[in-house]
C-alpha cells in the first residue's frame, strides 16, 4: 500500500526535529510556545476530522466530539479530584463511546444529509453542555481544569509550565497523527478510501460498510475527545462556546487548504494557518473574513491544497531541467 | 450439482414487477446466459442475487446457503460476486488498487494489524499485491496495472471490473452486460475471458444483448420477458422458440 517515500519520510523527519526543538529555537518565549500548543491542538483536530472525509463525510459534530472529551476530564478533576492522567483517557473513551451509539443512526445517512445531521449532533452536545447548567456549568462554563504534576524523584514536572505542556501536547498529538497514517496507509484506510470512492462496488466485494463506517467515525472522535481533554487542561477553563460549530468549521478550513488526500494535508493546513490567525489577531474582526478568503483563494489558485506543493514543484524543476 | 436456487421470486418496485414468481437453477461449472429485451427484469434479478435489493418474495438459495434476506457482503462472503450494467470501479485507484481492494475479503484485514505493521500485515499486503497483479495477467491488463482506472478505454474498464470481482474469489459470477459497447474485437476477448473463467472451476451467469456472444458462449439460455421465464434451454433450443421470437427479436427478426 502507499508507504511514504524518501522526500516524504524527510519531511516527517524534519517536521518532528522542529518539533522537538521549538521551545529553544523561539527561546522559550511563552506567547510562542502559546501558538505552538495551539498548532498541535489544532493538527490533531483537523487530522481526525479529515479520517473522516477518508470515507467519504465531513462531519460537523467533530468540534462537539472534542467538547465531550474536555468536558469528561474537567469535570472528574473539578468534581471528584481525578487527575488529568486518567482524564485524557476516560475523555476519549467517552467520546468515543457517545460517538458509537450516535454513529449508528448518524452513519446511516449519506451526503448533505449527513452534514445537516452531524451539525445537528454537534450542535445538540453544544446546547446541552449549556442546559444542564449543575453538571456543566451552563455558559459560564467550567473553570480551574488544572494540568498535573509528576514526580519522577529526582525531577518534579509542573505541566502548568508551558513548555512542559508543549512537550505532553506534542506526544499526544503525534501519537494520533502516527495512528491516523498507519490506519491509512494500511489495507484499513485501502479500505475506507474504497467505501469514499465506491460504495456499492466495496459492498459488493464483501466490505461490511456500515460497520466500518461506525467503526472510523468512533475512533475518530475518540481521537477528538482525546484533543478535547488536552485542550482542557491547558485552558484550564472551558465553555459550550469553545466547542461550536465554527471550531468544526476552522477544522475543515484547515483541511481543505492542507489537501484532502494525504495526511500531510490536514497537518500542513492547520500548521501554516494557526500560524496565519495569529498574525491576524490584531485585526479581530477580520480573521473570520480572512479564512473564507483563504479558502475561495485556495479552492481556485491550488486546486488539491497546500499537500500538492511538493509535487508541483518537482514537476516545474523537471520541466526547466529539460 | 444445483449450486443457486431459485424458488418462486418476486421483486416489486412500488407497483412495477419486475420479477414475478421465477423459478431456475443454476448448475456448478456451467456458463448461464439471461437474456431478455430491455426491462424484462434481468438486472433486477441480479440486484436480488447479490442482496442489492431486498427480494419482495420468495426464495434464493446458494450452494445450501439461504441468501435472500443477506447483505452483499454476506453474499459475496458466500461466493456470490457480480458486476455492474454500467462501468463500476475506484475510479481513482490505479488499476492494481482496484483489484486490490477487491481482494479484500481474502486479505485478512485486521485493525491491530493495521496499526502495528506486523510482520504477518505486511505479508498479506504483499501477498495482495502479488494475487492482484496474477488476475490482472490473466484478464489480460497486466500492462497497464500502474494506470489509473478512470483513464482507461471502455474495454478495459469492463474487463477492470471483472478483475475486481475476481479478487473476491467468487464460486459464482454474475456479469451484467459484459461486452456492452465494445467492438468485435474486444468482444471476442471478452468471451475468450468468460470461458477461460469457467474453466478455473467458477460458474458464471451472464446477461447480454449481442445474440452471438450468448449463443456460441453459453451452455444454457433462461429467457425473460416481463419478469417472466419465457424459455430456457440450450441455444439451439431459445433459438427455435416461438414465443422467444416474439418477444425478444420482434416476429420478423432473424436469429442467427
Ligand atoms: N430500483 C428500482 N426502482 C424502481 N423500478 C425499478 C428499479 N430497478 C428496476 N426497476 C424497473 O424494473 C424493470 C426491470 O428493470 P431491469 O433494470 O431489471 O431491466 P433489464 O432487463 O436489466 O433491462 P436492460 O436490458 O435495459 O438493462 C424496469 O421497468 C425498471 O424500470
Ligand atoms: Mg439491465
Amino acid at each position: 500500500m502507499q508507504h511514504l517515500d524518501r522526500a516524504h519520510k524527510a519531511a516527517w523527519t524534519g517536521l518532528l526535529i522542529v518539533a522537538l526543538l521549538l521551545p529553544a529555537l523561539v527561546a522559550f518565549d511563552t506567547y510562542l510556545i502559546h501558538v505552538a500548543i495551539t498548532i498541535t491542538l489544532n493538527v490533531a483536530l483537523a487530522t481526525s476530522m479529515w479520517m473522516i472525509w477518508s470515507l467519504g463525510f465531513i462531519s460537523f459534530a467533530h468540534a462537539g466530539f472534542m467538547g465531550i472529551g474536555a468536558y469528561t476530564s474537567a469535570l472528574l478533576l473539578t468534581k471528584l479530584g481525578i487527575s488529568m492522567w486518567y482524564g485524557l483517557w476516560l475523555g476519549a473513551l467517552m467520546s468515543g463511546l457517545i460517538a458509537l451509539i450516535i454513529s449508528v443512526p448518524l452513519m446511516r445517512t449519506r451526503a448533505v444529509y449527513f452534514f445537516m445531521a452531524s451539525w445537528a449532533v454537534g450542535e445538540v452536545i453544544k446546547r446541552n453542555f449549556a442546559y444542564f447548567r449543575d453538571l456543566f456549568g451552563g455558559w459560564d462554563g467550567v473553570f480551574d481544569i488544572n494540568p498535573a504534576k509528576i514526580n519522577l524523584g529526582f525531577v518534579q514536572i509542573d505541566f502548568a509550565d508551558r513548555v512542559a505542556y508543549y512537550y505532553l501536547s506534542l506526544f499526544f498529538v503525534a501519537l494520533i497523527v502516527l495512528i491516523i497514517h498507519r490506519t491509512n496507509s494500511s489495507r484499513t484506510g485501502m479500505m475506507y478510501w474504497s467505501i469514499h470512492e465506491n460504495e456499492l462496488l466495496a459492498q459488493h466485494t464483501g466490505v461490511n460498510v456500515f460497520r466500518e463506517k461506525v467503526i472510523a467515525f468512533t475512533v475518530a472522535c475518540t481521537l477528538a475527545g482525546l484533543t478535547g481533554a488536552l485542550y482542557a487542561h491547558y485552558q484550564t477553563y472551558i465553555s459550550p462556546k469553545s466547542f461550536d460549530i465554527w471550531k468544526s468549521e476552522f477544522a475543515l478550513v484547515h483541511v481543505i487548504v492542507g489537501g484532502l488526500t494525504t495526511v500531510g494535508g490536514p497537518v500542513a493546513g492547520a500548521i501554516s494557518l494557526t500560524i496565519v490567525d495569529e498574525l491576524l489577531r490584531a485585526t479581530g474582526y477580520f480573521r473570520t473574513m480572512f479564512f473564507g478568503v483563504v479558502l475561495i483563494a485556495t479552492v481556485i489558485l491550488l486546486p488539491g491544497g497546500l499537500e500538492t506543493i511538493p509535487g508541483r514543484l518537482r514537476r516545474l524543476f523537471q520541466r526547466s531541467g529539460k | 450439482m444445483k449450486q443457486l436456487e431459485i424458488k418462486n421470486l418476486t421483486m416489486a418496485f412500488g407497483g412495477i414487477t419486475a420479477i414475478d414468481g421465477i423459478d431456475m437453477a443454476v448448475e456448478e461449472g456451467e456458463i448461464r446466459g439471461l437474456i431478455g429485451p430491455n426491462g424484462a427484469g434481468k438486472t433486477t434479478f441480479f440486484n436480488a442475487c447479490s442482496g442489492r435489493y431486498p427480494v419482495t418474495s420468495g426464495d434464493i438459495t446458494f450452494r445450501g446457503h439461504q441468501i435472500s434476506g443477506l447483505k452483499p457482503h454476506e453474499i459475496a462472503r458466500l461466493g456470490l460476486v457480480r458486476t455492474f450494467q454500467h462501468v463500476t470501479l475506484f475510479k481513482s485507484f490505479s488499476v492494481v488498487k482496484n483489484v486490490m481492494a477487491g481482494n479484500y475479503l481474502h486479505a485478512q484485514h485486521s485493525y491491530f494489524g493495521s496499526l502495528l505493521r506486523t510482520r504477518k500485515t505486511r505479508r498479506a499486503e504483499a501477498d495482495s499485491e502479488q494475487r492482484a497483479r496474477e488476475i490482472l495477467d490473466f484478464v489480460g491488463l497486466g500492462d497497464i496495472a500502474d494506470k489509473t482506472a478512470s483513464s482507461l478505454p471502455h474495454g478495459h474498464q469492463k474487463a477492470l471490473g471483472i478483475a475486481i470481482a475476481l479478487a473476491a474469489e467468487p464460486q459464482l459470477l454474475l456479469l451484467d452486460e459484459p461486452c456492452a459497447g465494445m467492438n468485435n474485437d474486444e468482444s471476442r476477448q471478452m468471451i475468450n475471458l468468460v470461458r477461460r473463467i469457467r474453466d478455473t472451476g467458477v460458474s458464471v451467469m451472464l446477461i447480454e444483448h449481442d445474440m452471438k456472444v450468448v449463443m456460441g458462449l453459453c451452455d444454457k439460455i433462461t429467457v425473460l420477458n416481463f419478469g417472466n421465464i419465457i424459455a430456457e434451454g440450450t441455444p439451439a433450443e431459445v433459438r427455435e422458440h416461438p414465443e422467444v421470437r416474439e418477444a425478444y427479436l420482434g416476429s420478423q427478426a432473424n436469429v442467427t
